[in-house]
């Protein structure tokens, strides 16, 4: 009897714990999305309303149309997006990369953008991912001072050549993506 | 017939032109409200969307990496640590491709703990380089800066095209882009240490 017992409080232990990791999964995951991905779409839903229905899309249109539909244009923008004086002020919480993503979404879905610039577009406004960052990341991997002091520069300079560079692979790595979209 | 022609055509002249200040008063104020409007629209078709999906996706990896435990990951970590030329790809590619999906930005960058100070700034130049690249198929690893991927692919849907191949792509490049990202960081890195202590 007493076997017994202690295998139903076992069996509903761990079955409890499955059931409570699952609850607290759930709890996390909503969490993080009131936090963080409902406020943002919010923001993203009014800047797409305003380009939608003003004119402001039509300007941007003229602006970005050139430089996003042609790899030397990309370039020009990732070159831009990684000088070590601009890219830790581009940097924070991602959000310049995410407007000009929607810009940029909004403009593909227009037909103002060929669909297989998608790939090298998505490099070419990131690479400043993370520069803002740089201290406190080598923070959290337990970084010596003088790490951080070589690592910020290291980083940095390294983002003017891999910047460029990524949107050179993804245009390679474009080819055949949504093709016949043309 | 006649009265209801008039009664027409005045209604017609007042609803199409609406004349004066309090004319264009009205026509800001609808101009006005419908930015708002279609931002509505946008809104709701996004929280229609991608967040059900979302939510539910989160909660799924939520739950595999609490049973999972993410120490578990440590022992990579200390097998990146070690020098020679065939552990690059687990230091540049394996370690940060793991380390994003497991402990999720930020804390992805803890995993930096185990390596050399030298390889210090190249796995954190590796790793957060990947934050993005990951978010096509593994949304969760990052979903704060969801939308430098869904700002772009929102615009792939509206033309009717499938998502697939671009997420699979915007993957597999990234992860060759975080890895000559590690090499280059690291050998600039290696350049100005030496030249520090020189």
């Amino acid at each position: 009897m007493a076997s017994v017992s202690s295998v139903l409080v076992k069996i509903g232990r761990s079955v409890g714990g499955v059931v409570g990791t699952l609850y607290q999964a759930g709890r996390d995951s909503v969490d993080t999305v009131i936090r963080n991905v409902i406020p943002f779409m919010a923001f993203i839903s009014f800047i797409i309303g305003l380009i939608l229905t003003t004119g402001i899309g039509d300007w941007i249109a003229k602006g970005i149309k050139g430089s996003a539909s042609s790899l030397p244009g990309l370039l020009l923008i990732s070159i831009v997006c990684a000088l070590p004086v601009l890219s830790p002020l581009l940097g924070p919480g991602a959000v310049i990369a995410q407007i000009v993503g929607t810009l940029l979404g909004v403009e593909i879905g227009k037909g103002n953008i060929p669909a297989q610039y998608a790939l090298p577009a998505l490099f070419a406004i990131n690479p400043q991912v993370g520069c803002d960052f740089i201290p406190v990341g080598l923070a959290l991997g337990e970084a010596e001072p003088e790490t951080v002091e070589i690592g910020v520069p290291a980083v940095l300079f390294s983002r003017l050549v891999t910047g460029p560079l990524s949107v050179v692979i993804a245009y390679l790595a474009s080819f055949g993506l949504y093709s016949s979209a043309k | 017939m006649n009265l209801l022609s008039v009664g027409y055509r005045l209604a017609e002249v007042t609803v199409d032109k609406p004349t004066g200040v309090l004319g264009a008063l009205a026509t800001g104020a609808e101009d006005f409200i419908k930015v708002f409007n279609k931002g509505g629209s946008v809104l709701l078709s996004l929280m229609g969307g991608i967040l059900p999906t979302l939510v539910v996706l989160l909660t799924a990896v939520n739950a595999l990496i609490r049973i999972i435990g993410p120490e578990k990951i440590e022992n990579l970590g200390k097998a990146a640590a070690r020098p020679g030329i065939q552990w690059y790809p687990v230091r540049y590619i394996i370690l940060p491709f793991v380390a994003v999906f497991v402990l999720t930005n930020p804390m992805a960058y803890t995993m930096g703990r185990f390596l050399p100070e030298r390889y210090k700034p190249a796995f954190y130049d590796s790793a957060v380089s990947f934050v993005h690249p990951i978010l096509g198929i593994f949304p969760h690893a990052n979903p704060g800066e969801l939308f430098v991927y869904v700002g772009i692919a929102t615009g792939i849907s509206q033309l009717g095209l499938g998502l697939g191949d671009l997420a699979v792509r915007y993957l597999l490049v990234g992860l060759v882009v975080i890895f000559i990202r590690g090499i280059v960081t690291e050998r600039i890195t290696a350049r100005m240490m030496s030249k520090k202590e020189a």
